[in-house]
């Protein structure tokens, strides 16, 4: 057994220096950080110069209401938008347009609506600007311009424009969980967006880490050192030192990246409202707390996640002679991971359904499917205790199963086998 | 106590007999050639002495254990045929990372690899990866750690293929002064030369079956005093229609004739000098490559 370490401790010692190891530890933080930081960042930019508006309003009646319904504002305070009135008749449009066109380009105007006289009946208006790519403020300003006529037609009954912004306000709906410890808890999307972050978590280990396992066999396999190392090593404990190396190495990069996740969660608002200007930061940053027996849940699914996984892509390695042969094979076990995520939408939404409760206790999908039920609503002990005995007894008879494949699988140049000639492989080993 | 011993062992591929009811022994302190055309059976056999693969039936023993029982195998080192190096590795690292895996602990290996560092000297290159090392070196350090724990049975399959000539040298050296130690070395070719040099005795095998196998000493005596070596530069008609010659390997200007029983050497040089130029003439016993051809033609 002591081999089997030595196995595990190469395999995690020299993946730890690789450069790439340690940029994608770096790099993903720093990409967390921007994600956060950046658009606190962007608007910060913007708010040193609110957007000139010019609104060409033939109906003489829409601008106050426009003005009233496109008060967005920056994290300063000050209004996003500074709107100015023109008046044209069909006439004095043309030379109106040029003038304006005239500004935009020299840079003195943003954009300008023109709105025509029968909007109300017609409802449809131009926008004109150097960009109109942008959705959200495409959404923002036609958001706005629907208020506002929506605003005037009521008003045509004979309420002001304000009243009717009183009117039509829309509610806020306070979501609140119940969990079975009886606490309350806000969690207006946060279940949700939880269970997705830490799927993906699950998702990613599987894939990423389990091919760095099939690469790593791969690998000794080309370079043709693999027999002298299992004339040393058993083969089982070869593939079994690779799969606790490399699964080392996982853990490392995830609980380095935890830690950091962390400090961004204490730290990270303090850092966004740098750029706010003592403002109350509007978007901010911060992780749902999770609770400890979720936490403890995700650890064992992604560990066991791996395992299983990583015992799959260690046979494929042994079965094939180079990387591009292994793209064909992996495709397949690609998708039995893909398939499980696609249906934790599913549950996110319905967690009891007898669907979900037979999609949770299929090993190869529980880490993920199981995981998102206990997440969303904890499901009955029998069914988790259930779960995980089928999925350690898979990942037992699979690493049995993998290790007979490897025993013949690493010794096989050439032809990439058969089917049949790798369950010959597993009987004849 | 035989270091190496095979008991009738046996393994088939499908309908394949690759190896059947092959037994040998090999002493402490001995060079033993395991010899055989390509696809006789010899990297099998290997294989299942480092249970690699596994035998059908039969025993194998490595000082007087089975190779099956737990560090018994940390005690050999082998050199296999298809051989490479971890690429990205450092060459220290590589090195103290076989060592290990024969059972070293940190604390020892240090220095041993010290030591077969500096003989081998690659003390400057301990630090650089395997992939930027040339060729030569790469077979060094396949060398190195297949003797860096200092087994008591060394197995190197066809060790001298692909070697450039200072490397050749270099693990006949290492062959010659392991032997010393008492080492046992088992090595299998097909290149009968360096085995007749180097070998005190040999196994024949042939489509899985041991043919022949002994003392080469012993063995050359069976097969009698009745062959010439002639080296010659000229027409080479003499080699035929003649009464005395059972048998010859000519190659252009060296010849080994295997002569009829009881016909007169003499006779044959006479002939000889009437066409050529002799330039050695020897009675001498055959060489393993006659032996091997002989055998196997039968």
């Amino acid at each position: 057994m002591n081999k089997m370490w030595t196995v595990a401790r190469r395999e995690f010692l020299s993946r730890l220096k690789t450069k790439g190891f340690i940029i994608a530890t770096v790099l993903a933080p720093v990409f967390l950080i921007g994600m956060t930081v950046l658009p606190e960042f962007f608007m910060f930019m913007k708010s040193d110069r609110p957007q000139q508006l010019a609104v060409i309003d033939q109906t003489g009646a829409i601008f106050d209401s426009l003005v009233v319904s496109l008060d967005d504002r920056n994290a300063a305070g000050q209004r996003v938008y500074n709107l100015t009135k023109h008046q044209a008749s069909a006439a004095t449009l043309p030379g109106l347009e040029k003038t304006l066109t005239a500004q935009i380009n020299n840079g003195e105007l943003d954009g300008y609506f023109i709105i025509p006289a029968d909007i109300l009946t017609a409802g449809k208006a131009e926008y004109r600007a150097k960009s109109v790519t942008n959705f959200a403020e495409n959404n923002r300003l036609e958001n706005a311009l629907s208020r506002a006529v929506r605003a005037w037609r009521i008003e045509q009954s004979g309420l002001s424009a304000e009243q009717v912004r009183q009117l039509v306000r829309r509610v806020g709906l306070r979501l609140i969980r119940i969990s079975a410890s009886g606490q309350e808890e806000e969690a207006r999307g946060s279940t949700e967006g939880l269970v997705r972050i830490m799927v993906m978590f699950i998702y990613a280990a599987m894939l990423v880490y389990g091919q760095i396992v099939m690469r790593s066999v791969i690998e000794e396999k080309s370079s043709r050192v693999i027999e002298s190392v299992i004339s040393s090593v058993k083969p089982f404990q070869l593939m079994t030192g690779k799969i606790l190396g490399v699964g080392a190495l996982g853990l490392t990069q995830y609980s380095l990246w935890a830690i950091v996740m962390g400090l961004l969660s204490l730290y990270g608002v303090k850092v966004t409202s740098l750029f706010a200007r003592g403002a109350t930061p509007t978007a901010n940053f911060s992780m749902p707390s999770v609770p400890p027996e979720i936490l403890l849940f995700f650890v064992l699914f992604f560990i066991l996640g791996y395992f299983l996984y990583a015992a799959i892509f260690a046979g494929l390695g042994a079965m094939v002679n180079s990387d591009q042969e292994a793209q064909q094979l992996v495709f397949p076990v690609v998708m039995l991971v893909v398939i499980p995520f696609l249906c934790t939408f599913y549950i996110i939404e319905n967690p009891n359904t007898q669907l979900s409760v037979m999609l949770s206790l299929i090993p190869f999908f529980a880490p993920m499917t199981m995981f998102a039920r206990i997440v969303v609503q904890m499901p009955p002990a029998w069914e988790i205790a259930l779960c995980f005995a089928l999925l350690v007894a898979t990942i037992f008879g699979m690493i049995w199963l993998v290790g007979r494949i490897f025993r013949v699988g690493v010794l096989m140049y050439g032809k990439r086998p058969t089917l049949p000639e790798v369950l010959k492989w597993i009987r004849y080993a | 106590m035989q270091t190496l011993q095979l008991d009738r062992i046996n393994k088939s591929f499908g309908n394949l007999e690759a190896v059947k009811e092959l037994s040998l022994a090999v002493a402490p302190g001995t060079i033993y050639g395991f010899l055989g055309p390509n696809g006789a059976g010899k990297t099998t056999t290997i294989r299942m002495i480092m249970e690699i693969i596994l035998p059908d039936r039969g025993r194998i023993l490595i000082n007087g254990a089975p190779n099956t029982s737990p560090a018994v195998l940390d005690r050999v080192g082998y050199l296999p045929e298809e051989r490479g190096v971890y690429r990205k590795m450092k060459v220290r690292e590589a090195l103290e990372f076989f060592a290990e895996l024969k059972g070293l602990k940190k604390n020892a290996h240090k220095k041993k690899i010290d030591a077969w560092v500096e003989r081998f000297g690659m003390a400057g290159v301990q630090m650089k990866k395997m992939e930027e090392l040339s060729k030569g070196n790469q077979q060094k350090i396949q060398i190195l750690t297949t003797v860096i724990h200092e087994p008591d049975l060394i197995i190197l399959d066809e060790p001298f293929m692909g070697l450039d000539p200072v490397n050749a040298e270099l693990i006949k050296d290492v062959i010659l002064e392991q032997k010393q130690r008492g080492t046992a070395i088992v090595f299998s070719t097909h290149l009968m030369e360096s085995a007749e040099k180097l070998c005190d005795a040999i196994c024949l095998i042939n489509k899985g079956r041991k043919v022949l196998d002994g003392e080469v000493k012993t063995i050359k005596r069976g097969f009698g005093r009745n062959h010439v070596i002639l080296a010659y530069d000229g027409k080479s008609d003499f080699l035929k229609n003649n009464g005395i010659i059972e048998s010859y390997n000519d190659s252009g200007n060296y010849v080994e004739i295997k002569l009829r029983p009881g016909a007169n050497p003499q006779a044959l040089l006479a002939a000889a000098m009437q066409q050529a130029e002799i330039s050695r003439f020897e009675i001498a016993e055959p060489s393993l490559h006659e032996i091997f051809l002989a055998t196997v033609k039968e």
